[in-house]
């Protein structure tokens, strides 16, 4: 728990002033990006729990539990289990370092850790910025997005939360 | 207030409570009674007592729909008790009310919903109510038809009994924007009930009027009544004390100034030709067995035992009313949620590394003060939780008496140890399996006819046995039945046509047979009922307990019965356990479960080429199981002299489990895995859950009788 401290504080830059009051009322949600390797995901903020660092994981040892569960933690008495989103893309898993962190998500009473290369910011959902899902099929990791945010510093990935807390078995497919 | 308010909410779980509460105490006595074949009077009032409090809340929340076929019961009732002595087939009045019951718990599960509540149509049974409440009065008295006019009826026949002896008129004024005037002045009205004997009161309808309430806030709720034992100043004390009351004024405490009221409201309503005299009084009072004499004449004639009985029963009732509060379940886990953490926290302050070596004599006193009363209150909460078991062994007479009428086979319910305490999340769990199980005796275990019993020398009547006793942190429950048992040849057929078989027929021990029931996608009944025999019960029922923990398994003689045990741990949440360290996983391994833990040298491991490495300890020969291996863990102690060896033994079946060393006991607060994982066949590895340790980390908890199955 201890070494878990939040990073919120550090490492996010809300983009808020940016958008000022006059387009504040596109916003729809604020979404919370991170990055997998180069490309940049979001999830919706009302899903985010906290973010932490990588907290000690304890392995649940039983050959059923796929590869990409990496095991529990204990988040304030709470035991929660986390996957790591790079196995969970198919990419390759790189060493945690002080970037990585743990974003604590839930979905009604079902939570879990997503770990992540690095989380970046907090940043206005906008009708306009919502680009049409285009049909990108064969890219793997597509069929977890909700749908595509088109920013000026580039393409931002909105998650489904609702696929990677129920659909294990589109995960293991993806291997 | 035909629409739910937001206002109303937490009202409306009152309401589903007591509704729910109410129906159960409904089912209890019309099965009590069918068995009897005759209704007393107790158990008519009481069931129209029930009728009635169910009608009237109902009509307060606002569902008209229930609030008529409450009425419509009530009614029916009213026609039974009219002629107690008139009642010689009475038998499809347990249908009709069984079924009316059954649609109400089912609408007010609909109220309960998340989604919109719409009211059903009852018109069906409500015709059907019609019908008996005719052919209970043979046609000569047609069942009324307005409701309110009945209602009116009764306000009419008051005032008119009004008489001036000892009568008092009171007006009550509740405090400004206090809400729903009707509703209080409907609680005050039975509270006052309870002490004294109602004449009339205005405005006459609380329940059904929307405005009533603003007649009350202008004009005030006025109530004319008369003491049972004259003694009206405590009935004015009562009206002072209840709550909201602002100010109440006696109006008159001799004639019968305001009985005028009643009727009045009621003008708009048609007098019927020839009201019974006594009857419509009686409707309105909630425990009407001393009133059906009184209200032609003040004085008490009848026998005076029955008010005496009567009145002790209402104290009772109070009594029990004020020692008993309800608490949603949420809260009570959100507490013993708390006191696991307190406990987990506890232990991370006194066994804090940065202590160690120091001398802290009144520390550790205190510690221990502080260590003696989390353990109280660890106790208390655990208390609070446990419910006894005959909720939901009573509820299961309901399903034999509708089992029996359906499939037509005589049996009775025996229940036994329904006192025994478990978790209350283990209790509603229970409900589903145990329904499941009492309908599989009934509908498969118990033999087709009473011939085929008779032949084998059993009794006529089947016997299906209910049965609950705890010992050692697990309560075992039975459910069995003296039918003809499982017939071991059908279910390996069965099993064979279905796919089910993993190894040659012959290869089958007759238990394992038994068991095979349980398996997913068997049924042995060829023809599928509307109770059972779709194949998807049994596994069903043993995942459910499963899921709470606990184990079924089956055992059955054929030809003389079947039974079910269903072992299920007390309480889920603490364990007394032995922790050990495999790398730089933690396990903790019940205390309960080990019976040693010694060191050994090389030479006493026997290598079997079969069952591989065994030891002997005692002349007894046991396999060790390298906790490494089993979980995978790469671990540099792979030497027996360097690790530590634990016997543990569970259901008479041992092994040695092989781990690093030894940490130490504790008491571990147990979490199930994380819903998340749920999917995934952890308990068959061997873990049944987690604990948090004093230090944050988490230790996994290691099942002994699935480590043992599995190995």
């Amino acid at each position: 728990m201890a070494n878990g401290s939040s990073l919120f504080a550090q490492n996010i830059k809300t983009s808020d002033k940016k958008g000022g009051r006059v387009e504040k009322e596109e916003e729809i949600t604020k979404a919370l990006t991170f990055a997998i390797g180069e490309q940049v995901y979001g999830v919706e903020i009302p899903y985010v729990l906290e973010i932490l660092g990588v907290p000690k994981i304890t392995r649940v040892p039983c050959a059923e539990v796929p590869y990409f569960i990496k095991g529990i933690i204990n988040v304030r008495s709470k035991v929660v289990p986390v996957v790591n989103m790079r196995s969970c893309f198919g990419k390759e898993e790189i060493e945690y370092n002080e970037k990585t962190c743990t974003i604590i998500v839930a979905l009604k009473d079902i939570t879990v850790g997503l770990i992540v290369d690095e989380v970046l910011e907090v940043l206005s959902v906008m009708q306009k910025n919502i680009a049409k899902t285009p049909d990108l099929n064969n890219v793997n990791e597509n069929k977890f997005i909700e749908y595509i945010l088109e920013m000026q510093d580039g393409i931002k990935l909105i998650l489904d939360i609702k696929k990677i807390i129920f659909d294990h078995d589109l995960m293991l497919s993806l291997a | 207030m035909s629409k739910i308010e937001s206002g109303m909410e937490s009202m409306i779980d009152m309401y589903i409570f007591e509704t729910n509460t109410l129906l159960e105490q409904l089912d209890e006595i019309l099965l009590k009674t069918e068995e009897a074949q005759t209704f007393t009077e107790e158990d008519i009032n009481e069931i129209f007592r029930i009728m009635h409090t169910v009608k009237g809340s109902s009509a307060m929340m606002g569902f008209d729909e229930l609030q008529y076929l409450a009425h419509k019961g009530e009614e029916l009732f009213f026609i039974i008790r009219e002629k107690p002595d008139g009642l010689e087939d009475v038998s499809f009045i347990y249908d009709l009310v069984f079924r009316m019951s059954d649609l109400f718990k089912a609408e007010v599960e609909l109220i309960q919903g998340e989604e919109e509540y719409e009211a059903t149509d009852f018109s069906d049974v409500i015709k059907d109510l019609e019908k008996g409440a005719a052919m209970l009065t043979d046609g000569a008295h047609p069942s009324p038809t307005s409701e309110v006019g009945t209602y009116a009826d009764v306000e009419k026949e008051k005032a008119v009994a009004c008489s001036g002896e000892g009568v008092m008129t009171v007006r009550i004024f509740f405090q400004e924007g206090c809400k729903m005037e009707n509703l209080r002045s409907f609680m005050l009205l039975n509270k006052i009930r309870e002490e004294a004997d109602v004449k009339s009161f205005h405005p006459a309808d609380l329940e059904g009027d929307p405005n009533a309430s603003d007649v009350i806030i202008e004009e005030g709720f006025t109530v004319t009544f008369k003491s049972e034992h004259d003694d009206n100043d405590s009935v004015l004390k009562l009206i002072e004390n209840a709550i909201n009351v602002e100010s109440y004024e006696v109006m008159d405490s001799g004639g019968s100034e305001k009985s005028s009221a009643a009727p009045s409201a009621d003008d708009n309503v048609p007098v019927p030709a020839a009201p019974e005299p006594a009857a419509p009084v009686i409707e309105n009072v909630p425990v009407p067995a001393p009133v059906i004499a009184k209200a032609p004449a003040p004085e008490p004639a009848p026998a005076p035992v029955t008010p005496t009985a009567n009145t002790n029963q209402a104290a009772q009732l109070n009594s029990g009313k004020q020692s008993i509060i309800s608490v949603n379940l949420a809260k009570l886990d959100q507490l013993h949620d708390i006191v696991g953490e307190i406990i987990t926290t506890e232990s991370m302050v006194i066994s804090n590394p940065e202590l160690e070596g120091l001398k802290l004599e009144s520390f550790l006193k205190s510690a221990r003060e502080l260590k003696k009363l989390t353990d109280e209150l660890q106790d208390t909460v655990m208390s609070i939780r446990m419910v006894p078991l005959a909720g939901p062994f009573q509820k299961m007479n309901r399903i034999v008496r509708d089992m029996r009428m359906k499939l037509g086979k005589d049996a009775e319910l025996k229940i036994e140890g329904e006192n025994t305490e478990v978790d209350k999340t283990i209790v509603d769990s229970l409900n589903d399996p145990l329904m499941h199980l009492v309908r599989n005796c009934m509908d498969h275990g118990i033999e087709n006819s009473v011939e085929e019993r008779v032949e084998k020398g059993k009794p006529a009547k089947a016997t299906v046995t209910l049965n609950a006793v705890s010992s050692s942190g697990e309560v075992i429950i039975t459910v069995s039945d003296d039918g003809k048992g499982i017939d071991c040849e059908k279910v390996l057929r069965k099993a064979s046509s279905n796919g089910l078989l993993m190894k040659p027929e012959s290869e089958y021990t007759e238990r394992e047979i038994q068991q095979m029931i349980l398996l997913p996608g068997f049924s042995t009944n060829d023809v599928v009922t509307e109770f059972s025999g779709r194949g998807v019960g049994m596994d069903v029922v043993r995942d459910n307990i499963e899921k709470c923990g606990g184990t079924l398994t089956v055992e059955s003689k054929q030809g003389f019965g079947t039974t079910f045990i269903i072992k299920i741990p007390l309480t889920l949440a603490i364990i007394q356990g032995m922790e050990v360290k495999v790398d730089d996983t933690v396990f903790a391994i019940p205390i309960s479960t080990i019976r040693q833990s010694f060191k050994v040298r090389n030479d006493e491991i026997i290598q079997d080429t079969q069952r591989g490495e065994m030891i002997m300890i005692r002349g007894e020969c046991y396999p060790i199981m390298r906790l490494h291996e089993k979980f995978a863990i790469p671990s540099e102690i792979t030497d027996f002299e360097d690790g530590i060896l634990l016997l543990v033994e569970t259901d008479g079946k041992s092994v040695c489990l092989f781990a690093d060393r030894l940490i130490g006991e504790q008491q571990v607060v147990v979490k199930p895995f994380p819903q998340y994982l749920s999917r995934y066949n952890i308990k068959g590895a061997g873990l049944s859950g987690c604990t948090i340790m004093g230090d944050g980390s988490i230790s996994l908890i290691i099942d002994v009788a699935n480590l043992i199955e599995a190995y």
